[in-house]
């Protein structure tokens, strides 16, 4: 998009929608804001028909907040829960079909890369399981294979939540869902071995539990991404309906289940290290 | 009628904590008054799912949150 197409025009601020100029005036474009000021400036995704305390909802709030560069990001969801909020945010999405995020963005990235040399276009697919793990597994290994250099990030809900609770690879083992009353058969698929093996450079998986470590953990993997390969991020975010979660409890859920199998768990290689370490160092440089 | 969070400010102002406000999944809903040091709601964004409850009041144990009832007039 880039930044001088966010601005309104001279003349046109009274004829603009409240929502925009506040975005405009008070919004994180141009600016880098921390996820510790949230609350306190107007935030890129809008009002949603996501579920009352739906933890996918509030990863997705962190992550357009974490975003190191808004006005040049591109963000790709496909169908399922997460494309309801992803669709209501000031940043552009594409909605690609049902599997194929990970090959849009391939082609996507190449094309900004040739169509602006000179600037830096962030690309981040953000799907659920389903999409990328279930339907659309070949496209994102092949994306993985091909070393594309854009993000990844997977919201696991463990569930096809919006179509009456089918199971899906990455639910676990024995749970009993509306769509799958045996008991899932299989072990949950290990997403994050995977991307390791494909060639990822940089791979996270967290349980949304603290918001500077989430923010932290998406501006990385997004950064690696610049420069290096792809990256991945397998977030925990509940299915509070499916799973019969009370709202009120949805965060003691994520607290519960970081201690079982959603440990905050980073991985980089080594030249992403060195290049981390040195951004951190300037960045204390700056600093003092 | 409508389901909500209320802060209570003049509680929620002894603390300067904002943790409530790092852990609503809605946007632009639960806010900070960065002058007044307290949190408010943006009630007709307010989907009532008491996240914030539950952090105040069984994290923190500052109890500044209840949730209430509202109707449209409000």
């Amino acid at each position: 998009m880039g930044l001088e197409y966010v601005r309104i025009s001279p003349g046109f601020e009274r004829y603009m929608p409240k929502d925009y100029v506040d975005l405009v005036n008070y919004g994180p474009f141009g600016r880098q804001v921390d996820v510790q000021q949230l609350g306190q400036f107007k935030e890129l995704v809008e009002e949603h028909p996501m579920c009352a305390g739906c933890f996918m909802a509030y990863f997705i709030r962190i992550f357009y907040a974490a975003l190191p560069n808004p006005e040049d990001t591109i963000v790709i969801g496909t169908a399922g829960c997460a494309r309801l909020a992803l669709s209501q945010a000031a940043v552009p999405f594409v909605y690609g079909n049902y599997g194929d995020t990970n090959a849009v963005a391939s082609g996507l990235k190449r094309a900004l890369t040739i169509r602006f040399p000179d600037k830096v276009k962030d690309v981040v697919v953000i799907a659920g399981d389903g999409g990328l793990i279930d339907i659309g597994f070949g496209m994102t290994m092949h994306s993985w294979f091909r070393r594309e250099k854009f993000t990844t990030i997977m919201v696991d809900n463990e569930v096809y939540g919006n179509t009456g609770g089918q199971e899906s690879g990455m639910s676990p083992k024995g749970v009993q869902l509306k769509m799958a009353p045996k008991g899932k058969q299989f072990d949950k698929i290990n997403a994050v071995e995977l991307a390791k093996v494909a060639g990822c450079v940089y791979v996270a998986k967290l349980a949304p539990t603290n918001p500077k470590r989430i923010a932290r953990t998406i501006r990385r993997a997004i950064l690696a991404a610049r420069h290096f390969g792809p990256t991945f991020i397998h977030a925990y975010t509940s299915c509070n309906i499916e799973y019969s979660i009370p709202t009120d409890k949805v965060l003691e859920d994520a607290r519960k289940r970081e201690k079982q199998d959603f440990a905050f768990y980073e991985w980089m290689t080594d030249e992403v290290r060195e290049y981390f370490e040195e951004i951190e160092k300037q960045s204390q440089e700056v600093k003092v | 009628m409508y389901y909500v969070a209320e802060v209570n400010e003049s509680e929620c102002a002894k603390y300067n904590c904002k943790q409530c406000v790092l852990f609503c999944p809605e946007p632009n809903t639960l806010m900070y008054h960065s002058t007044k040091h307290t949190a408010w709601v943006n009630y007709s964004r307010c989907k009532g799912c008491a996240i914030c409850v539950y952090v105040c009041s069984d994290l923190l144990k500052r109890n500044c949150i209840q949730m209430v009832m509202m109707t449209a007039g409000d």
